[in-house]
């Protein structure tokens, strides 16, 4: 099983170089390259949550997830966006590569700060920097260990030499990531021993986000049928990556290791390196992945189909619900009478709380605050495809709407905004910064500058067609209207089968 | 068995010219033999039905549920496209606390009980009602989930009225209609008639009310415009598909002897 276009049968995988036939001679980057296929590996989604675990233990990088990631409340889209990022960065597309580079440079100099204990933390640290890029070689490098491909000396050198070329492409200066693989290992194990600590963003990997992964938008129709399954796979998941980390950070970290840990990871491995085994393109992860993010409604190639099996998962889901057995099937009165249907008052308006949760705490912690708006901001930019001075205005329009809104709603004067705070105030976040956010999005929007959003320009927000009821007499969306969406939807809380999907979606 | 009578207004004097509106079924010339394309029914006497057994009123409605399940299958076979039940009223809040929280739950039961069964024979469900925040959530939940299984299906339509009341219904199109921002002038029945809740609903055919009550008692109040009224006397736990039958051949009866008046009356008013 180790075979699957290999041209010397009988001998394992990587003992020889695999033919590469479709890239270029020498070059790092570009289809062929094991560079370039790593990332459509259906391991390398297993590979990626190590990584992130490991870089999640280095006291600034987990400083800078803590404050700013989204991966807590929206691990998928997330998960999506890296993924492409990665892609663009290994494809052939030379100014592709370089803008991809420019705008993840970009997006990390906005991350800084200081953790909980005020040491301060930059993304843009060259240390850091260099031990992502050491995370991602080192954990395709165990991937293809434990899936029953290891690599060979030469492979892992060629392997090497992509990462490190990656790196420059990033414009970081050599120096931070060892020369040759040779001295990569010790590098590595220092890290490990020395500067890798149990910090809060590990844990709320470890033990949290497994544990309550929201379900991809596919399956939020039947939510009973993904917490069943959640919980049977959250904690293997949490298993799996802690036996995949190095023994020696384990123990300083102090994570225990479950008797049988070992084989099971190894099974999962092997099981995710058993789907290459499929047709081409069965599984990929740019596939999974591109199912895992569409949401049912949207008007993909693949929509109907999708809009039939999320409509079948619906009557699926309220099917479970009706025949699962009742606790007490005695007949006890109504309980909860008074209790429930209060939502249900105004049809498609959220409730404060749930709309705190489901769109503006982006970052999950429970505390509206500025990298909630960065987020947005990321999100959005990062869909439009923004450079800059696009990208600055948006963040700088989004900075502003969180001064407004730290100023109306941060009653207690903490300098963040409690689920409470917003709830109590119930309040009107229609201020003159929204508004301006509303334009700013507009103008990006509108890349040719004509006024209207056409469908091309519609499609790269909100990844979905125009749907007629948006649309004015003469079939276009206005900047009028398009003000209007948007503050329906975040001051006004109204559910919107547009902007849902771009900002609540996990 | 059946005390008949037709509700729609004292009988017309030998001769008189009935002036009978144009109803929407008049026009798809299935008048005559033709099975009603929606029946409701009022269950009532339940409560009766218990106390001559001198049992408590809670075991008349448990009673009701074979009923229900019996007359489902009956409308579904003779060929009746919508069937709705009046199962709780605006009205019935005022009953003992015990005796709603009773039905409250025998309801769920029932409702997760027979879904599957429903949705296997093709029956589209529906609730008419349920904005009272005394439904209790996971009530409204089943409600929601049975309405969602079941909503792809082709086969009759059950709509069951749950904390129903024909002048709210009526109160709610209206308020609608001003939301609307529709002009005075350009209101008519149709367009009014959109505003209601599932405006695909057609008007009640045929009526049947149990145990020889003879009230509307605030049901379907727009739907029943038109409908026939039949009043057997026999309590519902009691009513059986036999009844049922019956009150559709009475139905079918009287009909034909409208069609013959409206035919004369209405239909060529040169001859």
């Amino acid at each position: 099983m180790t075979q699957t276009t290999g041209t010397n049968p009988g001998g394992a995988e990587g003992t020889a170089p695999e033919p590469e036939s479709a890239a270029r001679p020498g070059a790092l980057f570009g289809p062929g390259t094991r560079f370039h296929r790593l990332f459509d590996d259906p391991c390398w989604a297993a590979a990626m949550i190590r990584a992130t675990v490991l870089e999640a233990a280095h006291p600034q990088i987990g400083a800078a997830l803590v404050d700013s990631s989204t991966f807590v409340t929206h691990p998928w889209r997330r998960m999506t966006n890296t993924l492409r990022s990665l892609q663009r960065m290994a494809g052939t597309d030379e100014p592709a590569r370089e803008r991809e580079a420019a705008r993840l440079n970009r997006m990390h100099a906005r991350l800084n700060g200081t953790d909980a204990a005020n040491r301060p933390y930059d993304a843009m640290d060259p240390a850091a920097r260099a031990w992502v890029v050491a995370t991602m070689f080192e954990s395709a490098v165990t991937m293809f260990r434990w899936s029953g491909r290891p690599l060979d000396q030469a492979a892992m050198e060629e392997l090497y030499a992509q990462f490190r070329a990656f790196q420059a492409v990033m414009g970081d200066l050599p120096g931070q990531l060892p020369e040759s693989l040779k001295d990569f290992w010790p590098y590595y194990d220092r890290v490990v021993e020395e500067e890798l600590e149990n910090t809060e963003a590990l844990r709320t990997i470890l033990y949290h986000l497994f544990d309550h992964l929201p379900a991809p938008p596919l399956l939020e129709g039947v939510p009973t049928l993904w917490a069943a399954g959640r919980a049977l796979a959250g904690p293997a998941i949490g298993v799996v990556t802690v036996a995949s980390l190095p023994e020696t950070f384990r123990r300083r970290a102090g994570l225990t290791e479950l008797p049988g840990a070992e084989a099971l990871t190894q099974g999962a491995y092997l099981a995710l390196g058993a789907a290459r085994l499929l047709p081409d393109g069965w599984i990929t992860t740019e596939n999974l992945l591109d199912l895992l993010s569409l949401s049912p409604d949207s008007d993909d190639p693949r929509g109907r189909t999708l809009a039939a099996v999320g409509d079948g998962m619906k009557r699926f889901g309220a099917l479970l619900r009706l025949i699962t057995p009742l606790p007490d099937a005695s007949d006890r009165p109504g309980a909860g009478a008074s209790a429930g249907r209060s939502a249900q008052g105004d049809a498609g308006r959220r409730g404060a709380e749930e709309f705190f949760d489901a769109v503006l705490d982006q970052t999950g912690n429970g505390y509206l605050d500025w990298p909630d708006l960065a987020a947005m901001a990321r999100e959005l930019s990062g869909r439009l495809d923004l450079d800059e001075p696009e990208e600055t205005r948006l963040y700088a329009a989004c900075a502003a709407w969180w001064r407004e809104l730290q100023s109306a709603l941060d009653t207690d004067g903490d300098g963040r905004i409690s689920r409470q705070e917003y709830a109590e105030a119930v309040p009107s976040l229609a201020g003159p910064a929204l508004i301006r956010v509303a334009e700013v999005l507009f103008d990006v929007t509108d890349a040719d500058g004509n006024q209207t959003i056409d469908a091309d320009e519609y499609r790269a927000l909100f990844r979905t067609g125009f749907r007629r009821e948006l649309l004015d007499a003469d079939g276009t969306y206005t900047r009028a209207a398009f003000i209007k969406d948007f503050l329906a939807f975040m001051a006004g809380r109204q559910r919107s089968s547009a902007f849902d999907p771009l900002l609540a979606q996990a | 068995m059946a005390v008949e009578q037709v509700f729609g207004g004292p009988s017309p004097p030998a001769g008189a010219v009935v002036p009978r509106p144009v109803v929407p079924r008049s026009a798809d010339g299935e008048r005559t033999d033709a099975t009603p394309r929606h029946v409701a029914c009022v269950m009532d006497g339940n409560g009766r039905w218990a106390a001559r057994r001198d049992l408590p009123r809670t075991s008349g409605h448990r009673a009701a549920e074979a009923t229900v399940i019996d007359i489902v299958e009956a409308a579904r076979s003779a060929g009746v496209r919508w069937l709705s039940l009046y199962a709780f009223s605006t009205e019935n809040w005022r009953r003992p606390g015990e005796e709603v929280d009773y039905l409250l739950c025998l309801v769920r039961r029932v409702v997760r009980k027979h879904a599957p069964l429903l949705h296997a024979r093709g029956i589209r469900c529906r609730f008419l009602g349920g904005a009272d925040a005394r439904i209790p959530a996971e009530l409204a939940r089943d409600f929601a989930d049975l309405t969602t299984l079941t909503s792809r299906n082709r086969g009759m339509t059950l709509t069951v009225a749950f904390d129903h009341g024909g002048r709210r219904d009526i109160v709610e199109a209206a308020r609608s209609l001003i939301r609307s921002g529709a002009a005075p002038e350009a209101v008519d029945e149709d367009s009014f008639a959109a505003h209601l809740p599932f405006p695909d609903t057609p008007d009640v055919d045929l009526v049947i009310r149990t145990s020889g009550e003879q009230r509307i008692s605030n049901f379907m109040l727009w739907q029943v415009a038109y409908a026939e009224w039949v009043f057997p006397s026999v309590l519902w736990p009691d009513f059986r598909a036999t009844h049922f039958l019956e009150c559709l051949n009475t139905y079918q009866r009287r009909h034909r002897r409208f069609g013959g008046v409206a035919a004369d009356t209405n239909g060529e008013p040169g001859s």
